[in-house]
């Protein structure tokens, strides 16, 4: 049990789990910020938000995206990262959850904006797998918070 | 424990960037604060409620080869009806104006041909409305607008933006560029000419 503890918070699997999480966040950021109205329809397909917000939402998310990889990629912060980033993720898989149940197919809108047009069935499979994904990248954001927690608490 | 200052240092400067970044971004990137769209989550409502419609005809089938744009009369009482491939060709033969809703980089790739951009994600969507009043276009003569078709709204949504600044006939091509191309209908790439 002890040893099960301590992989999980190794500084090796720790260092990786930060970046691997700070890179995925920037790597998501990039098109968003190079393309905004793309990532604005985005949201509005979702159906989520009222059509005067989103444009703010597109203008911003973004930017937090990329602040929150480059501060657990430089190693700044990490904690507050993590948690702003584990919060990104729930507000992600809830989203698609409540599409997926109004059965709205809509593109993640997750890395690639100007995906093409597909089957509702293939889109819907997608949103599933997009589920299972952000949920694993949630363990990653659990990992970077447990260490940082016990880092804390040995701390002087 | 979060530390909610660095929380709040994270979104100002996510606030402070996404300013800078959409000040300096050229037209086709930039966007207004506020989003002047329907109501995201009402749109399907809004769709049914002006579920395609057939255009009324006076007194011959849409499409027919001639007809008169007499047979297409304004209707101020909702921002746009439907229409099909047969009745859009007839009125690209007629000179109607046809309207490319989609961003500005697939008009580039392909558009029907003479058409004109207006795409509704892009900042340049209300000074290519105020255009066409500029021209002098009939708010009461058709237009016919069209983006990717299938589950596309964004002809819809210029049909909806088009009906605020006061144009009565939009008329709404469903089946897009997709079902022109598939009809080998003429097509154009680049810029208008």
């Amino acid at each position: 049990m002890k040893s099960e503890r301590s992989w999980w918070r190794s500084p090796w699997l720790s260092i990786r789990a930060q970046i691997g999480l700070g890179a995925i966040f920037a790597a998501a950021a990039v098109p968003k910020i190079l393309d905004p109205p793309a990532f604005a329809h985005m949201i509005y397909n979702y159906r989520l938000l009222p059509g005067s917000a989103v444009n703010a939402a597109a203008l911003v998310l973004p930017w937090i995206e990329i602040w929150v990889g480059a501060a657990l990629i430089l190693g700044f912060w990490k904690r507050t990262a993590a948690w702003i980033s584990g919060a990104m993720l729930l507000l992600f898989v809830g989203a698609l959850t409540v599409n997926l149940v109004r059965g709205n197919p809509v593109n993640c809108g997750c890395f690639d904006l100007h995906a093409k047009d597909r089957p509702k069935a293939e889109l819907l499979a997608d949103m599933r797998w997009t589920i299972v994904r952000d949920a694993a990248i949630l363990l990653l954001v659990a990992q970077v918070l447990s260490v940082n927690r016990k880092e804390r608490r040995i701390g002087p | 424990m979060v530390r909610l200052w660095q929380a709040a240092a994270v979104i100002g400067a996510a606030i402070f960037c996404a300013f800078l970044s959409n000040r300096a971004a050229g037209p086709e990137r930039r966007l207004p604060w506020v989003g002047d769209y329907p109501d995201a989550r009402t749109v399907p409502v809004l769709l049914s409620a002006a579920a395609p419609t057939a255009v009324p005809s006076a007194s011959r089938p849409p499409g027919v080869p001639g007809a008169s744009t007499n047979e297409y009369p304004p209707h101020p009482d909702r921002p746009w009806v439907a229409i099909s491939g047969d009745q859009a060709l007839s009125l690209q033969g007629q000179g109607i104006p046809f309207l490319d809703a989609r961003r500005t980089a697939v008009y580039l790739e392909g558009h029907i041909a003479g058409a004109r951009s207006l795409p509704i994600w892009e900042s340049t969507v209300d000074d290519g409305i105020k255009k066409l009043y500029e021209e002098g276009y009939d708010v009461n003569a058709p237009l016919v607008v069209y983006c990717s078709g299938g589950d596309c709204e964004d002809s819809h949504m210029l049909a909806e933006r088009l009906h605020r600044f006061g144009f009565n006939n939009a008329l709404v091509y469903t089946g897009g560029f997709p079902d022109w191309e598939k009809r080998g209908l003429p097509v154009e790439k680049g810029a208008p000419r």
